[in-house]
C-alpha cells in the first residue's frame, strides 16, 4: 500500500507538472493556430487561414527551406567536428578527460545572448578576424559579416558543445575491447571503425544530431544578430509575430509547423536505426 | 615502421582537431574578455588596461535589478527542476515497471522541443487561458520544464549504478522508507543532485528564449543584454559576458576539484576508466 503511494507521488507529481506546463501549453498553441488575430486582438473563429498564408506566402516557404538547409548543414558539420574531438578526448585525455569535456560545456552554459555577443566580437565588421586582417593590410572578409555563412558559423559555435558531450558520453560507454577483438581477427583500423565503432555509437550520434538540429531549426538569435538581410530564418520570423507585428495566431501556426517539422525530421532519421544494434543499452533499470 | 608513422599521423590529426575546436570555442570569449578590461575594447592588442567598464556595469542600477531577477529565476527553476527530476528518476527506476518507457518519453520530451517553442506555448497558455500578464513565476515554471529533462539525465547517470540492495538492507534492519532515504540513499546520490542543480541553475540564469516571452517588463540579465545588443554592442556587454563566463568557469572548476579530491563523483564512474 505504502509502495503504491510512493509510486503515485514520485511519478505522479512530475507527470502532472509536465502535463500542465508543457503538454497543455503546446496544445493551446495548436488551438490558437486555428484562430485568427485582428488588430492585435485574438478572434476565436475556427479557420485554417494561418496555414494557407504560410503555405502560399512565398517568403514563409523560403524561410522554412532556408531553415531546414541551415539546420541540416550545421548539424552535419557539428557531428563531423564532434567525432574526432570526442575520440581524441577519449583516447588521449587520460585523467583529464572530464576536465576536457567540461571545458566544452562552459560555453554552452553561458547563455545564447552572451555567446552571440562573443561571436560578434569575432565575426563582426570590427571583430577579431577582420581587425587582424586589416592590421595586416589586407581587405576584410565580406562573407563573414552579416551573411548566412556567419549565421551558420554562429550556430555551429552555439551547438557544437552539446554534440561533443553526447558523442563523448556514447564513446565513454562503448566497450573498446570490441575494437581490439576486431583487430585481432584481422580487421584494418578503418574496417574496425566502419563495422564496429561507428554502428555501435550511431544511437549516440543521432541523439547528438537531434539535439543540434531541433534548436537550429528554430534559431532566433543567431540569424537576427549575425545573418544579414537575406538571413531571415523561420524561428526568427515566428518570434517577430509575437513581438513587433502582434499576429499571435500566425505565430502559433508557425510554431506548430516548426514542431511538426522537427518531429518528422527526427523520426525520419530515427526510423533507419535498429536500436538493438546501435549501442542502445536500455533504460538502465536494474 | 610504416604502420607506426601512419598511427602517429592519425594521432596528430585528432589532437590538431581538438586544439582547433578549443581555439574556435574560446577565441571569441578570450577576445571579449580582454576587450572588457581594455580602453581600446574593439581591438585590445596590446590592451590598455582599465576597470572602468566593470565599474559602470556594477554601478548601473538596471543591471543590478536584472542580476537579482536572474538569480531568483535561476534558483527557483533549478530547485524545482532538481526536486522533480530526482523524484521522477527514483520513480522510474523503482516503481514504473512496465510503463517506464511511456514515462521516460514524457520526461525527456522537453529536450526535443526547441526552447523558443516552450516559451511561446507558455505565453499563449498564460495569455489566453489563464489571462496572466508576464511575470517572474511563469518564467520560473517554464524554465523548470526545460531544466527538468537535463536534471533527469544528470541524476539518472548517477543513479544508474546505484545499488538498491542498500535500501533493502536498511529496511530489513527496521528503517522506515523515509529514514532509509535520508540516511542511505540521499548521502550516496547528492553529488548527482548538486550537479543537476548547478547545471539547471546556470541554464535558467542565462536563458533568454524561454524567459523572454514570459517575463513581461521584468528585466533579467539576458533580456537587458538582448535589448542593448539591438542598439549595437557596448563595452558593458563585453564586461557582462566576461563576468558570467568567469562565474560559470568557477562553478565547473569547483565541481572538478570536488571530483579530483574524490569528495563527489557527479555521475562519473572511475571503475569504467578503461572504456576505450
Amino acid at each position: 500500500m505504502r509502495r503504491r503511494w510512493a509510486a503515485a507521488l514520485l511519478l505522479g507529481v512530475p507527470t502532472v507538472f509536465l502535463l500542465a506546463l508543457f503538454v497543455v501549453p503546446l496544445l493551446s498553441m495548436v488551438v490558437l493556430s486555428f484562430w485568427r488575430t485582428e488588430n492585435y486582438h485574438i478572434v476565436q473563429e475556427w479557420n485554417v487561414g494561418n496555414y494557407v498564408t504560410l503555405a502560399t506566402g512565398g517568403a514563409y516557404v523560403t524561410f522554412l527551406i532556408r531553415s531546414l538547409v541551415m539546420a541540416g548543414v550545421v548539424s552535419l558539420v557539428s557531428i563531423l567536428i564532434a567525432w574526432p574531438v570526442s575520440y581524441a578526448i577519449i583516447l588521449y585525455g587520460g585523467r583529464y578527460r572530464l576536465l576536457l569535456t567540461l571545458a566544452f560545456a562552459v560555453p554552452f552554459l553561458t547563455g545564447e545572448v552572451l555567446r552571440v555577443i562573443a561571436l560578434q566580437g569575432l565575426l563582426g565588421p570590427l571583430g577579431l578576424i577582420n581587425a587582424v586582417l586589416m592590421a595586416l593590410g589586407s581587405a576584410p572578409l565580406r562573407f563573414i559579416m552579416y551573411t548566412n555563412v556567419a549565421s551558420a558559423i554562429g550556430l555551429v559555435y552555439l551547438y557544437l558543445p552539446i554534440v561533443v558531450t553526447v558523442i563523448y558520453l556514447s564513446l565513454l560507454n562503448f566497450d573498446a575491447r570490441l575494437i581490439d577483438a576486431a583487430k585481432i581477427f584481422g580487421a584494418s583500423p578503418l574496417r574496425a571503425f566502419v563495422e564496429v565503432t561507428w554502428p555501435l555509437n550511431l544511437f549516440g550520434t543521432l541523439i547528438g544530431f537531434a539535439l543540434c538540429f531541433i534548436p537550429c531549426l528554430s534559431a532566433t538569435l543567431a540569424p537576427r544578430f549575425l545573418g544579414g538581410p537575406n538571413g531571415t530564418l523561420y524561428g526568427m520570423a515566428m518570434a517577430q509575430q509575437f513581438g513587433e507585428s502582434g499576429t499571435w495566431a500566425l505565430g502559433a501556426a508557425m510554431g506548430v509547423v516548426l514542431f511538426l517539422t522537427s518531429i518528422v525530421a527526427v523520426l525520419l532519421v530515427g526510423m533507419r536505426v535498429n536500436l538493438r544494434r546501435t549501442g542502445f543499452t536500455g533504460l538502465g533499470r536494474g | 615502421m610504416h604502420a607506426t608513422l601512419k598511427k602517429r599521423l592519425g594521432k596528430y590529426a585528432l589532437l590538431a582537431t581538438l586544439v582547433v575546436s578549443y581555439l574556435f570555442l574560446y577565441l571569441p570569449i578570450l577576445h571579449i574578455g580582454l576587450g572588457s578590461f581594455a580602453k581600446n575594447h574593439t581591438f585590445p592588442y596590446p590592451p590598455r588596461w582599465t576597470l572602468d567598464t566593470f565599474g559602470r556595469l556594477f554601478g548601473n542600477s538596471l543591471y543590478q535589478t536584472a542580476f537579482f531577477n536572474s538569480l531568483l529565476l535561476g534558483i527557483g527553476a533549478a530547485a524545482l527542476a532538481t526536486l522533480l527530476a530526482a523524484a521522477a528518476t527514483l520513480g522510474l527506476m523503482r516503481h514504473a515497471g512496465q510503463r517506464a518507457g511511456l514515462y521516460l518519453t514524457l520526461f525527456i520530451a522537453p529536450l526535443f522541443v526547441a526552447e523558443v517553442l516552450v516559451g511561446i506555448a507558455s505565453l499563449i497558455f498564460n495569455g489566453l487561458v489563464l489571462e496572466l500578464q508576464g511575470n517572474l513565476v511563469s518564467a520560473i515554471l517554464a524554465n523548470a520544464v526545460h531544466g527538468f529533462s537535463y536534471a533527469l539525465l544528470i541524476i539518472a547517470t548517477q543513479l544508474y549504478r546505484y545499488d538498491w540492495r542498500l535500501d533493502d538492507a536498511a529496511m530489513v534492519f527496521g528503517a522506515s522508507p523515509s529514514r532509509t532515504f535520508f540516511e542511505v540513499t540521499l548521502p550516496l546520490i547528492w553529488p548527482g543532485l548538486l550537479g543537476a542543480f548547478i547545471v539547471t541553475f546556470i541554464m535558467a540564469f542565462n536563458n533568454l528564449e524561454i524567459s523572454f516571452y514570459l517575463l513581461g517588463a521584468t528585466p533579467t540579465l539576458p533580456s537587458v543584454a538582448w535589448g542593448a545588443l539591438r542598439y549595437g554592442v557596448k563595452p558593458e556587454l563585453y564586461a557582462l559576458a566576461t563576468a558570467v563566463n568567469l562565474v560559470v568557469v568557477l562553478g565547473l572548476g569547483l565541481m572538478f576539484v570536488l571530483m579530483l579530491t574524490g569528495r563527489a563523483s557527479f555521475g562519473h564512474r572511475p571503475e569504467r576508466e578503461r572504456a576505450v
